[in-house]
């Protein structure tokens, strides 16, 4: 079970991703509603694993991905994309995201997506 | 023509028989006594192993065929190849999507689309995966990439085994535009136009589909019971949602407060 850093720019997705992993088992170490919140929160409590919104204010979340990535190459991120964005993905993927969820997603898949990620 | 054993509904019961399946028909002997030649049939539905044939000749019915998967597999392939449907060639992937994550390792897979009355069947030299309309959630015609290069596709989600499935068809624009129009005519009873709910009632549907119960719902949304009872009436109102179990809540009455506080000395 993993120490986990939401990012999402809304509320309701970020109380409806921590209400998933914790019944998953996992611990919500933090949350951030931006890019640039989610690099600060990420220097600050080292989570084992971070979901990050694509379309975000301020720093988006391949800007922000690739802020995790310098500061810690082995950073598990996992992206959240929306129906459509799927080409993000692939650029997700060459930044160094971990694993992809596309929204609108169902709790045992996330669970499943998040422990894979952990596993590796 | 190969015999093989199968059961078979008639006279609603289920009865073992040799069946013949021949390049062109299928032979159900006696008592049955009936040959379905395949180009009658006009609907193939696959339900929990069991298949169901619809056909025309030589009389319009209906054959419910049950059998090993390696039986059922030629079956469909051989009837999915010449029966009366809209067919056109094409690469598919599904599932593409399921419950949100992308699947691993999802390839395009060359083969046909056959849309028969109540489903279409994706059939390759190793896959024949059926959506039926019913469950079809959403049809559309967007983009994705495919060898690096922004390419037309039909999107197709789908509801599986309580999970939501997206599969993709790829095939020359013009093609899939009538593919498009066709499945979006099949399926037209279920389109809505997208104000039906209000904001709250929104993200409630949008919990259910994540899977949370009514008490999730309730102390994420900090909405009083009744109001999402109401939101749950609305919602099932619109044929978007089922009750699938009923809750109750209770209180103890002086009986069982007594019985508690009996059983809490007694642990003393």
């Amino acid at each position: 079970m993993g120490k986990i850093l939401i990012v999402d720019d809304t509320l309701f997705m970020r109380t409806l991703l921590k209400n998933i992993l914790f019944t998953g088992g996992h611990t919500i170490i933090g949350e951030a509603g931006d890019g640039a919140e989610a690099v600060e929160k990420f220097k600050e409590l080292k989570p084992d694993l971070v979901t990050m919104d694509v379309v975000m204010p301020k720093m988006n979340g391949i800007e922000a991905l690739k802020s995790i990535k310098q500061l810690d190459p082995a950073a598990r991120v996992v992206m959240c994309t929306a129906v459509g964005q799927e080409q993000m993905v692939k650029l997700a993927i060459k930044t160094g995201a971990r694993g992809y969820i596309v929204k609108p997603f169902q709790a045992p898949k996330v669970i499943e997506e998040v422990k894979n990620v952990l596993a590796t | 023509m190969k015999e093989v054993p199968a059961k078979v509904e008639f006279n609603n019961t289920w009865i073992v028989v040799k069946l013949g399946i021949a390049e062109d028909k299928i032979v159900i002997p006696a008592p049955v006594n009936l040959e379905i030649p395949y180009k009658s049939v006009n609907d193939l539905a696959e339900k929990k192993s069991t298949l169901i044939i619809s056909y025309k000749a030589p009389a319009e019915a209906t054959l419910k065929v049950k059998s090993v998967d390696k039986v059922l597999e030629i079956l469909k392939k051989l009837i999915l190849n010449s029966c009366n449907a809209y067919r056109l060639a094409a690469y598919f992937k599904s599932p593409a999507i399921r419950g949100g994550v992308l699947v691993t390792g999802a390839q395009w897979e060359k083969g046909s689309i056959v849309v028969v009355k109540t489903g279409i069947w994706f059939v390759s030299a190793t896959k024949q995966v059926c959506i039926p309309l019913l469950d079809a959630a959403e049809i559309t015609l967007t983009k994705t990439e495919v060898q690096g290069k922004q390419t037309d596709i039909v999107r197709i989600d789908h509801v599986d085994a309580g999970e939501v499935v997206a599969s993709q068809v790829l095939c020359p624009l013009s093609t899939l535009q009538v593919l498009f129009n066709f499945l979006k005519d099949a399926t037209k009873g279920m389109d809505m136009k997208g104000n039906e709910l209000d904001g709250v009632a929104q993200q409630v549907a949008m919990l259910i589909y994540s899977g949370m119960d009514s008490h999730a719902i309730e102390s994420m949304l900090n909405i009083p019971h009744k109001q999402l009872d109401g939101i749950y009436d609305q919602i099932i109102g619109l044929g978007l949602g089922e009750v699938t179990a009923i809750r109750r809540e209770i209180q103890l009455t002086t009986k069982g407060v007594r019985y508690i506080s009996d059983a809490t000395k007694s642990q003393k």
